[in-house]
């Protein structure tokens, strides 16, 4: 389980790089690593959702090719920040899920905006906020919601199996 | 466990930190060097493998495509020879109609076009019903003909429509005689459908088959002239006083659609305005 769960962290923040673009919309991707840290932190704690943000983030920061170490913070944190959250409030529900990955995102453009300020790469905040940030929130928050959806009705399937006698 | 916890994700945050403090200080292309050993394979083979799934998807979307262009295609082209056939149709009738008003302008005769709207063909008789009956003066009896040659003759006259009795009917007779020999006789029909010849040996010891047979018009009821059929065998009976020869009947019984009715004198030698050979 934990090998299949390292593959799917590791694996998924590579191809995040090579397979997003082909479901873009208007040359918006999501950002799957951040659904999957974020589903993995509501169902595994705080501190798998910290490691998890924190190497998806590195290696999307290195596929990507940009500053390594953004993200990786960024995701990191994100990975925290939800794992404690699920564990105090009621953040199963895909209505709370879903404009919560919004915000999510959301909140991470924004540390992501901070941290390339800090470390002198200057982006215009406008433009970053209108055209990528805001409308990957989005796409987030529906192919979360989609993703949410199909791990529901999986777990529904599953049970019915488990549940039949043989 | 919550101390624990927290000083992951300082460590975290601060490696991060210092791997993005060593980057903007021109340290930073060795962890680059080392992620980009580990990722770009994987990179290449799912690029390979996405490219290899979406060549595929865009495979099948163009086999869709040539599907249902192909389909198109053929509903064009099925509709397009319903429009050649119709065209096609049209041109023969046509062609048809012109040869029948030629004739009919060219005929010394008072004649009358009809168009033929039923077919009796069972056998025990062979008619045809065409749409010229009372209120067209039809009279009895009078001449079928085509731009091939004799029809028949009106056996009926109704309101609306006339039957006409085909040569090949068995109770048909025609005076007839050969074309190249003026060898006399009578064409009948017969129950097979057929047209036979029969003449008197003595007389017609030099008919040929191709010899062709036209109307004697002797009686007053068709003009002298028009092609009735070419002899195509001869059944020669010996010492018999008649003998009898298979006739090849000049007009299409099964085909034709439109006649000319003979209404008016029918006293004239026709066989100038028929096509020569029947």
């Amino acid at each position: 389980m934990r090998g299949l769960l390292a593959l799917t962290v590791a694996g998924g923040s590579v191809a995040h790089a090579t397979l997003t673009p082909l479901v873009s919309v208007r040359g918006v991707t999501p950002d799957l690593p951040l659904i999957m840290v974020s589903l993995l932190a509501l169902r595994r704690g705080s501190e798998f959702g910290c490691l998890a943000g924190f190497v998806t983030g590195l290696l999307q920061d290195a596929a990507g090719g940009g500053l390594i170490g953004v993200q990786g913070l960024t995701k990191a944190v994100i990975g925290f920040g939800i794992g404690v959250a699920g564990s105090r409030l009621r953040v199963s529900q895909p209505l709370v899920q879903v404009p919560g990955l919004v915000v999510l995102t959301i909140a991470e453009g924004l540390a992501r905006f901070a941290l390339l300020q800090i470390f002198r790469f200057p982006a215009p905040f406008g433009e970053l906020m209108m055209y990528v940030v805001i409308p990957q929130a989005l796409f987030n928050g529906f192919v979360g919601a989609a993703v949410v959806l199909s791990l529901a009705g999986v777990q529904t399937l599953r049970a019915r199996f488990e549940g039949e006698p043989s | 466990m919550k101390i624990q916890k927290l000083a992951l994700l300082v460590s975290l945050v601060g490696i991060c930190l210092l791997l993005l403090t060593l980057q903007t200080r021109g340290y930073g292309s060795a962890a680059g060097d080392l992620f980009a050993i580990v990722s770009t394979p994987i990179q290449t083979g799912l690029a390979k493998a996405s490219h290899a799934t979406f060549g595929l998807w865009a495979t099948y979307l163009d086999w869709k495509n040539v599907r249902a262009e192909n389909r198109r295609l053929q509903e064009e082209v099925q509709q397009l020879r319903v429009q050649a056939l119709r065209v096609s149709d049209t041109d023969v009738e046509n062609r048809r109609l012109r040869r029948l008003l030629t004739l009919q302008e060219r005929l010394p005769l008072t004649t009358l076009p009809g168009e033929i709207i039923a077919r009796e063909w069972g056998g025990w008789i062979r008619s045809l019903t065409v749409n010229r009956g009372r209120g067209d003066n039809i009279p009895r009896l009078s001449a079928v003909i085509s731009p091939d040659g004799l029809v028949g003759r009106i056996v009926d006259v109704r309101p609306g429509a006339s039957i006409v009795q085909v040569l090949t009917d068995p109770a048909s007779t025609v005076g007839a005689h050969v074309l190249r020999t003026r060898t006399s006789g009578i064409v009948e029909g017969d129950p097979r459908g057929t047209l036979r010849f029969k003449f008197m040996a003595r007389d017609g010891a030099s008919i040929q088959s191709g010899d062709v047979l036209v109307t004697a018009g002797q009686g007053g009821l068709f003009p002298r002239g028009i092609p009735i059929g070419t002899v195509r065998a001869i059944d020669n009976r010996g010492s018999a006083l008649f003998h009898y020869a298979e006739l090849t009947p000049a007009v299409d019984f099964a085909r034709i659609d439109e006649v000319l009715l003979v209404t008016g004198d029918t006293q004239r030698d026709l066989t100038a305005y028929f096509p020569k050979g029947g």
